[in-house]
Order: C-alpha cells, then sequence, then structure tokens
C-alpha cells in the first residue's frame, strides 16, 4: 500500500492549518442559513486563497478582490493599489509559508494527499515545466483578461468565474446545500467549476498540492518573495550527510538542498523535521546562522 | 543573495507596499473590496 511519507512533528502544522480555517471562517451559522458573513471586517483580505463567499468568512480573498478593484467606474479601469499593498507586506514578512501553514485550500489537498491506497507520485518527466502555468494563469485570467473587461466597460473576474477551486469548494457548494433560490440558479459554470475542483481533489491523491504546484496565482505572487521574505530556510552544507531524506518528503516535490531558496518552497519545515542532522532550518529574521546559505 | 542586498530590497517594497495600502485606502478600494466581499460573488459560485 502506498502512503504519503509520515514526519515527526506534523499534527503541529496540521493543527496551525485548522485553527487558521477557523480564524477565517468562524461565522459559522451561516453554513446552516444560507446566507453569508456581511461584516466590516471583510474589508481587509486574508492571506490564502479563502473565497469571500464562504459563508462564515470574515475577511475577502486577495485574488478575488485583486480582479475585482481593477475597475473605477464604467469604461475605467484602475491600479488595484489597496489588495497589492496587501500582498507585498504579506509576500516580504511570510512569503510562500503562507501556503504551507495558513491557506484552507492548500490544507485539504494536505488532507487528501493523506489518504493512503493510491500510489503517490513525487515528480514525473517535464513535470517542471507545469509549474510554470501558474504564472500563466496570473497574467492572463488574474490580470490581463479581467483588465481587458474593464477597458470594454463591464469587469470580469476570469479566474474566479473559470477556474478558482476555492469559490467551488466553499462558497458554491455550501450556499447551494443550503439555499434553495441558489440551487434554482446553478447552470453550465457551475458544473465547469464543479469539474475542475472534483479533478484537482481526485489528482490530490496522487501528486501532492496540484493545485499549488500547477494554477494557484497567490502562490505565484506569494512565491516571488520567498528570496527576500522574512520566513526563509536556511541549508548547512557543511553538516549535511547527504542521505537524501528532505527531498523524499518534500510536498512540492523539489530538492530542499539545492532549492532552499525556490518560489515552490512552501515552508513547511517537513524537510528540516525529517533531516538527522538539522541541516535546513526555517527561520525568521534577516540573519543566517553561519555556515548556512 | 547577499545580506545587505536582500535587506535593501525588502525595505524598498516595504515602503512600496505599506504606501500602496495606505493609497488604495483614500482612494476608497477598502470600501470597494468590502461592497464586493459581502455580496454572494455570482462568479465565485458559477452563477455569473
Ligand atoms: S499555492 Fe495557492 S492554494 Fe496553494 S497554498 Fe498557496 S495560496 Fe493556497
Ligand atoms: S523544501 Fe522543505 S520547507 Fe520547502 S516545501 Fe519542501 S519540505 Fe517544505
Amino acid at each position: 500500500m502506498a502512503k504519503a511519507k509520515r514526519v515527526k512533528g506534523e499534527w503541529k502544522r496540521m493543527t496551525v492549518q485548522a485553527a487558521a480555517f477557523l480564524l477565517q471562517n468562524p461565522k459559522l451559522h451561516h453554513f446552516f442559513l444560507g446566507t453569508i458573513e456581511q461584516g466590516e471586517t471583510k474589508a481587509v483580505c486574508v492571506p490564502g486563497l479563502n473565497c469571500y463567499s464562504c459563508p462564515a468568512a470574515i475577511g475577502a480573498c486577495p485574488i478575488g478582490s485583486l480582479q475585482n478593484t481593477m475597475s473605477k467606474s464604467y469604461k475605467k479601469p484602475a491600479v488595484p493599489f489597496y489588495v497589492l499593498g496587501f500582498l507585498i507586506l504579506l509576500g516580504l514578512t511570510l512569503g510562500r509559508w503562507i501556503c504551507g501553514w495558513l491557506c484552507p485550500f492548500g490544507w485539504v489537498q494536505d488532507l487528501i494527499y493523506k489518504i493512503p491506497f493510491f500510489k503517490k507520485i513525487r515528480t514525473f518527466p517535464f513535470e517542471r515545466y507545469l509549474r510554470y502555468l501558474k504564472y500563466a494563469v496570473l497574467a492572463v485570467l488574474v490580470i490581463g483578461l479581467p483588465l481587458y473587461s474593464a477597458f470594454k466597460g463591464v469587469l470580469v473576474p476570469y479566474f474566479c468565474k473559470y477556474l478558482c477551486p476555492s469559490g467551488t469548494l466553499l462558497g458554491a457548494i455550501p450556499l447551494a446545500a443550503g439555499s434553495a433560490q441558489v440551487r434554482a440558479q446553478l447552470g453550465a459554470y457551475f458544473w465547469w467549476k464543479m469539474g475542475v475542483l472534483i479533478s484537482l481533489l481526485l489528482l490530490s491523491l496522487l501528486i501532492s498540492r496540484p493545485f499549488c504546484r500547477y494554477l494557484c496565482p497567490l502562490g505565484a505572487i506569494y512565491g516571488m518573495f520567498n528570496r527576500i521574505a522574512l520566513v526563509h530556510l536556511d541549508y548547512a552544507p557543511n553538516v549535511c550527510v547527504d542521505c537524501g531524506k528532505c527531498e523524499t518528503v518534500c510536498p512540492m516535490g523539489i530538492d530542499p538542498k539545492k532549492q532552499f531558496n525556490s518560489a515552490e518552497c512552501i515552508r513547511c519545515g517537513r524537510c528540516s523535521r525529517a533531516c538527522p542532522t538539522e541541516s535546513l532550518q526555517v527561520r525568521f529574521g534577516f540573519a543566517k546562522k553561519d555556515g548556512t546559505r | 543573495m547577499k545580506r545587505g542586498v536582500r535587506i535593501g530590497i525588502f525595505t524598498v517594497l516595504a515602503i512600496a507596499g505599506t504606501a500602496f495600502l495606505l493609497f488604495g485606502i483614500f482612494s476608497g478600494q477598502a470600501e470597494s473590496v468590502l461592497k464586493k466581499a459581502i455580496r454572494i460573488c455570482m462568479e465565485c459560485i458559477g452563477i455569473g
């Protein structure tokens, strides 16, 4: 039976992921009412890909908000300064640590990957080229097409409309379950997005975090900050015994010894916990320990 | 990347990020985010 590789202390990260989900979505009673939370806190962006149409959400999704603030009024596009400010500050402090510890959709994929019985695939030929897709999603679905639609008159958030699995999982499904009015309006777009979501969840049984690796525009943005973010991964080659354990446990399928600065690293710390010599450490701040890279 | 360069880039981006955020708030974008976030997003749930 194929299993995801176990690493000691993983329960701590799982607990933080569960707590982060509840902190971002605490108004659980809306799930039973078929309504969504409408408090003032929804002017603030949350760090992860957490749909604002999730009934219990108390914050705004940064990718949805980025698209929707690209237009001031009819045929008047705008620079989304407010959301960009959020993304820059979050990226600078935490980088993709957000993906490893705070994002609800990342957590869901982690949970599904833990299900045994399916042969786990770490990587496959040409896989690394697929990883560039998320930059195309960011450039085309999040920036290019919404901006074009804003010039034309009515802004369309293409990423939300055609791809976002967080909107389907956290927004569409609970709202459809709780409201007959919503159910009555579901059509082709909903079934398309259900197809996307189900494909990604099935893929998560075999590959760790397929959405994060290949498609997520928010991961693409945070990844650009990984090299300078305060949360970083230190590697000490002088104590490394080259056992390769770190590589076998990495959920993003990278080699932590060579790619500790990579935009793909979600700072989950699994490599660090698997390392017998403490060569790899997730740290906070500018300082690097002596002998580390 | 050298530590000094990293701190330099970090500082420039931190200033830019803060300025963007404040400018966004003063130009009413926080309100736009709120307005969108408190209504059910038709595109997100596959209706619109
Ligand atoms: S890559 Fe996207 S979906 Fe994955 S954890 Fe990061 S923000 Fe969440
Ligand atoms: S390199 Fe280490 S910290 Fe980064 S994603 Fe892989 S296991 Fe997690």
